[in-house]
């Protein structure tokens, strides 16, 4: 969405975009499912694979680097009432990111907003916060601390 | 809701659509002045079917596109389905949309490359009302056996003589691409065009 729309719009929007951008194809499938009857849905762009350049901050120095590519996955679609879905996943599955934009557009709809969210973006955002602190949890004992000497020249 | 409301779709099948869409173009472009069908137009977009379709195969991100029409939702839904940005002067622009070619922008007033990169020139692709029934040109050059007889519609004595002038700087110039609805006609700038009558 573009600047007609409140900043604060845009970050609950980025928000459930990240929820649904990590949710796998089966718990959406599952969420469409509860779903009742929907307005017609128009693929605006059809799903569609491509690459994506990754980027970090791998090195020693901190510069930007180009760190390899992934495929990722993209759908557009309008329902009835106007409201554009968009969605972005990494991998090469249609499906997920055809769910995913049509979430989005149902998100969008001021009537359905609330019921969606407590349904759909809620569980899997605390699904997703939850498998994220296990990780964190299980590779933290890994963690090294290293311990540089002041050098000479310095 | 802002213009995602009216956001037409792009190509169904953009792979094979814009290779067939690609063929046709440059079978136009070898053989100048044969006409080449494209198919028909986009739901949801106010454009013939082969300027639509022309627009989609070939602009990306790298390629600004200047209209003559500026229509927030046509640069909108090309900007969607291709992210080929606006062109701001003529002169910056990789492709031109031209859809009333009697108030366009002369033929110099676009890029016409340098000596050293002719190819850095625009590509414009003019909606005519009719590919015949207008004035009779005999066309020459490479792609055309002798000669061809060539009658678009809706050119002025004027645009000629522009085009004579835009043959005469090869390797510069602009190259044209005639759309009517689904027909296109191809005119590279080392096609020399003069009216019947004095050829």
């Amino acid at each position: 969405m573009t600047n007609k729309t409140a900043s604060g719009e845009v970050s609950a929007r980025s928000t459930w975009l990240a929820v649904l951008a990590r949710a796998s194809l089966s718990e959406l499938e599952a969420k469409r499912l509860l779903l009742g009857e929907l307005p017609v849905v128009e693929q605006v762009r059809p799903p569609e694979v491509g690459m994506l350049m990754l980027r970090g901050r791998v090195g020693g120095t901190g510069n930007p680097f180009n760190l390899g590519e992934a495929s990722v996955v993209r759908c557009a679609v309008r329902l009835g009432n106007g409201a554009l879905g968009v969605a972005y996943a990494l991998g090469r599955d249609k499906r997920r990111a055809e769910l995913a934009a049509l979430f989005d557009a149902l998100l969008q709809d001021p009537a359905r907003h609330q019921e969606l969210q407590r349904m759909l973006i809620q569980p899997l955002q605390a699904m997703q916060a939850q498998a994220r602190a296990n990780r964190r949890r299980e590779v933290a004992p890994s963690k090294v601390e290293f311990f540089t000497l002041v050098r000479g020249d310095a | 809701m802002n213009t995602t409301t009216s956001l037409a779709p792009g190509l169904l099948d953009e792979v094979h659509e814009t290779q067939s869409a690609f063929r046709a173009l440059l079978d136009a472009l070898a053989r100048p002045g044969e006409v080449r069908t494209l198919a028909p137009a986009l739901p949801g977009v106010a454009l013939g079917g082969a300027m639509a379709r022309l627009l989609l195969t070939l602009c990306d991100e790298e390629t600004p596109v200047w209209w003559q029409n500026s229509d927030p939702d046509l640069q909108h839904w090309l900007r969607f389905h291709t992210g080929a940005t606006v062109a701001p002067h003529p002169a910056m622009a990789s492709f031109a949309a031209l859809t009333d070619v009697g108030s366009a922008p002369a033929l110099a007033d676009f890029a016409a490359g340098s000596a050293a990169s002719p190819e850095f020139s625009s590509t414009l692709v003019i909606e005519l009302p009719s590919l015949q029934g207008g004035t009779d040109m005999q066309w020459r050059g490479p792609g055309i056996e002798e000669q061809r007889r060539v009658a678009l519609q809706g050119l002025s004595a004027d645009f000629w003589r522009q085009w004579q002038v835009n043959h005469a700087t090869f390797p510069q110039g602009v190259d044209i691409i005639f759309t009517c609805a689904e027909q296109i006609v191809g005119l590279p700038r080392t096609t020399r065009a003069v009216p019947l009558e004095e050829a």
